[in-house]
């Protein structure tokens, strides 16, 4: 027992992740293979690699310049002007000026934005609100207010360009002017709509370079020797749970939220990867995420639930595997407490009564991440709450409601290469593919 | 015996991966009073239950000085903690988050629950020993630490990577890639009287930024070198203390492509490389030519040889170390685990000259460790020194006495270590 706890803990302390010593090599092709589309919202892995935002995120959660060089706010956070950096063009040699900006953050976000006004003032951008926007520097650093030269496009001013799209292959090409500096690689394929397993293959042979490894696959991965670079746990799984028609009552929302065994989902679906949760922020940003129960109480569920059987109700998940065996094992946990709950596609004639979804940690900021995630889930209010104390009141009025449930918070994981050198996760979880480059570039 | 081996091992391994301080009980003393204040304002004087948990990296032998203070200062406002017949419970948990220390209480009156809630800053880490036990030994720099607190390098790009560092009689200048820093060293051998400037206007934009600065040998001049760019700067030496920031400091900056000094002499260029812009390597054009066409290469030193005087140590962009000399290019061997970096040193012993390599990633940390060079084969002549981090930049002290390593850690932080070697 001692010495297979000593060797656990030697192949634990050597499977640390390799960083390269010898300068990185300029050029190669890099061959992605994704399960979704490369440039769904949020995180759709082109989308970092050929747009930037106004501001971005470091490791630490620290907002850097980006587009913009520097910012202020006036009036007590109701007025922020961001001055942007000059001598930046987009991929089709069009100058990057403050009315590209504004034009391209209307399109990006028409209603449902952290401010009331935008515009451009000279070589600024500046954002007006009527309540206050401590956050938003933080904000824009996130995968919703990248800038694209063609409103919603794919024309940016990141370190790749889109250079072609056929067969479902999309071929990005460096950006040899980035005002960032040229990335050492040469090139991006990304094969998109590729099953895990054949993404797997693909590495195992050399066809590949970088593929997904769904959290549930992390030990699989492991026990296949793969070599994985894992993030902190940035995607939060939570059960939307409508607030009108047969669940309009409270407390029946409430019942739903005691009769749900996170325990279960995270033992057997998801492997026991991340962590159990039933707050809004991971423990690793607040430390007052215990404060939230994850226990299952079938009793509580059941008196919270009267006796009152609604009628039918339906529950969609988002696309993959785990997401709809997750959502089946719900449907059961629910059916214990009382409740008839049917699995159904998503995208119907009408929407669930309970939707599985998956939000992403749009920050490592808890101010920041506590308003995006409220955002996400329809509350378009600022937080202007700095303390533990007060972020921890905020949440729990919040969840109080039982529209939203938090499940589990989720690693986001790759397995790359041994040509792969040098690529780190950013704090969103993404491939920071620019700085990466290859052991064999010519 | 084997598990013995393999637990010893186990040690070895994680002495060297962390380090986490426990802070001094003086700093709880003011959390501990805040939060007690807390409990006392919900909970008013009487009699509860105290219950503490550890969730935090904290040792657990820290919790009864923790719970000492909580119970003297929950005292001072009349509220008693007491057996486990009281009504009311306080739950201290010892949390945290990637910032800082959480206190959380939840104080439980019947069935009602109420919260409260400090914050403790993180005490800073402790750095790991230098595992130097032959030949190197490796000193910190003092005075790159204390750029940050200058405009200079906190806006508007964060913190810029530290390139190089030249020491001159009277203090340093620090080159990051878009400023450069003076710092005046203080009869008491501490570092002030900062000026600065920003370079950023004619420079190449690189994801592998690398410069140098070439001091002259009058100590009163200096040139910086970064890709596309070349700064030509001078100082008055001043015995004032207190001279205004900026005063006797002038640079000038402008766009070249003139070739970067890579080996110099009694303070003189002796040959100097093109350096590719766009990329992170010289091109292989050296001034003077040395008779044989070079491949591009990131580093370059000049070793003194028995047979012809000198020869030029190459290290090639496709790993391979090769030694130029009369007027042929010779491969090395030995060298395989030799990273991007080398320098020359030379402390007299030995032979005389030792290289000093980073390594090239086979091991999970990064070191420094000297090579002789006697033929065509690269010997090890210490042990390998471990560093902080990654070796990003390495070159020889005007005098060859020592090497300075630039190190990058894992959190991005820049350090510059002096190595100097002890002979046996």
């Amino acid at each position: 027992m001692l010495r297979q706890l000593a060797i656990s803990c030697l192949v634990a302390a050597l499977a640390l992740p390799m960083t390269a010593r010898t300068r990185p090599h300029y050029g190669g092709r890099l061959r992605v293979e994704i399960e979704g589309e490369p440039w769904q919202r949020p995180n759709g892995l082109a989308r970092r690699l050929v747009l930037d935002g106004l501001t971005s995120m470091d490791a630490k959660g620290i907002v850097q310049p980006a587009l913009a060089v520097e910012w202020k706010s006036e009036n007590d956070s109701h007025r922020w002007e961001f001055r942007l950096r000059t001598d930046v063009h987009f991929h089709d040699a069009s100058p990057l000026t403050s009315v590209a900006v504004v034009t391209a953050l209307n399109a990006d976000c028409s209603a449902n934005c952290p401010w009331t006004a935008i515009q451009a003032v000279g070589a600024s951008v500046v954002f007006t609100s009527d309540s206050p926007m401590p956050n938003l520097p933080a904000l824009l650093a996130s995968d919703e207010y990248l800038i694209a030269a063609d409103a919603g496009g794919n024309i940016g001013t990141g370190p790749f360009q889109l250079s072609g799209f056929s067969n479902g292959v999309l071929a990005l090409t460096a950006n040899e002017s980035c005002w960032q500096g040229r990335p050492f690689l040469d090139a991006i394929e990304i094969h998109m709509h590729r099953s895990i397993r054949d993404q797997w293959l693909d590495l195992g042979v050399g066809r590949a370079d970088l593929v997904e490894v769904p959290a549930e696959q992390l030990r699989a991965a492991r026990e296949q020797r793969l070599t994985v670079l894992q993030s902190q746990a940035v995607t939060l799984l939570a059960l939307s749970v409508s607030n009108s028609g047969a669940l309009a009552n409270p407390d029946l929302r409430w019942a739903i939220a005691l009769a749900i065994d996170r325990r279960s989902l995270f033992d057997v679906i998801f492997q026991k990867q991340g962590e159990v949760t039933a707050s809004l922020l991971p423990a690793s940003l607040t430390g007052y995420s215990f404060l939230f129960s994850v226990e299952r109480d079938l009793n509580k569920s059941h008196e919270k639930h009267g006796g009152f059987t609604p009628p039918l109700l339906t529950m969609t998940a988002e696309s993959g595997n785990a997401m709809q065996l997750a959502a089946q094992r719900m449907a059961l946990n629910l059916h214990e407490a009382g409740f008839n709950v049917q699995v159904v596609a998503a995208g119907g004639a009408r929407p669930g009564d309970l939707a599985l979804r998956c939000l992403t940690l749009a920050s490592n900021q808890p101010q920041a991440a506590l308003e995006a995630s409220l955002r996400d889930a329809g509350v378009q209010a600022p937080v202007l709450e700095q303390t533990p104390a007060n972020l921890f009141g905020v949440e729990r009025d919040f969840l109080q409601n039982h529209t939203l449930i938090p499940l589990l918070f989720l690693p986001r994981a790759y397995a790359i290469g041994g040509r792969v050198r040098d690529l780190q996760l950013r704090s969103d979880g993404t491939p920071l593919l620019a700085n990466a480059s290859l052991q064999d570039a010519p | 015996m084997k598990a013995k081996i393999l637990i010893g091992l186990i040690a070895m391994v994680l002495t060297g991966m962390t380090a986490v301080a426990t802070p001094e009980p003086s700093t709880w003393e003011q959390p501990a009073e805040n939060l007690a204040a807390q409990i006392a304002e919900i909970l008013g004087p009487g009699q509860a239950r105290l219950t503490i948990r550890n969730q935090s990296t904290l040792s657990d032998s820290a919790i009864p000085t923790i719970r000492r203070l909580i119970e003297q200062d929950l005292k001072t406002h009349g509220l008693v903690t007491s057996g486990a017949e009281s009504a009311n419970e306080i739950r201290l948990t010892l949390s945290e988050n990637q910032r800082e220390r959480l206190w959380v209480a939840e104080i439980v009156e019947g069935n009602e629950t109420r919260v409260a809630m400090v914050e403790i800053q993180h005490s800073q880490n402790l750095t790991q020993a230098g595992s130097a036990t032959m030949l190197l030994r490796k000193e910190r720099l003092p005075g790159p630490d204390v750029e940050d607190s200058l405009p200079c390098f906190s806006s508007p790009d964060g913190k810029p990577p530290l390139l190089a560092v030249a020491e001159r009689r009277h203090g340093l200048i620090i080159l990051k890639q878009n400023c450069l820093l003076e710092l005046d060293r203080s009869p008491s051998g501490f570092f002030d009287g900062k000026t600065f400037d920003p370079l950023a206007s004619t420079q190449a934009q690189t994801r592998d930024p690398r410069g140098i600065i070439v001091t002259n040998l009058d100590d009163d001049g200096f040139f910086v070198f970064l890709p596309g760019t070349k700064c030509d700067g001078s100082y008055t030496i001043s015995s004032e203390q207190d001279r205004p920031p900026g005063e006797g400091w002038s640079l000038h900056c402008h766009a070249s492509d003139d070739p970067w000094p890579i080996v110099q002499q009694n303070g003189l260029t002796s040959i100097s490389a093109f350096y590719n812009a766009a990329r992170n390597y010289f091109t292989g054009v050296v001034s003077p030519s040395l008779g044989v066409d070079l491949p591009p290469f990131y580093t370059a030193a000049l070793l003194p040889r028995a047979s012809d005087g000198r020869a030029l140590l190459i290290g090639g962009i496709d790993g391979k170390v090769q030694l130029v000399e009369n007027g042929a290019l010779k491969p090395v061997s030995g060298a395989r685990d030799w990273g991007s970096d080398f320098a020359v040193l030379h402390p007299g012993c030995g032979a005389g000259t030792q290289i000093i390599a980073s390594g090239s990633g086979e091991a999970l940390s990064d070191s420094l460790r000297a090579y002789e060079l006697p033929a065509q084969e690269a010997v090890p002549a210490s042990a390998a020194l471990a560093v902080d981090g990654t070796v990003t930049a390495l070159w020889s002290a005007p005098d060859g006495k020592s090497v300075f390593a630039v190190v990058r850690s894992v959190t991005n932080e820049y350090e510059v270590d002096r190595v100097t070697a002890t002979c046996n």
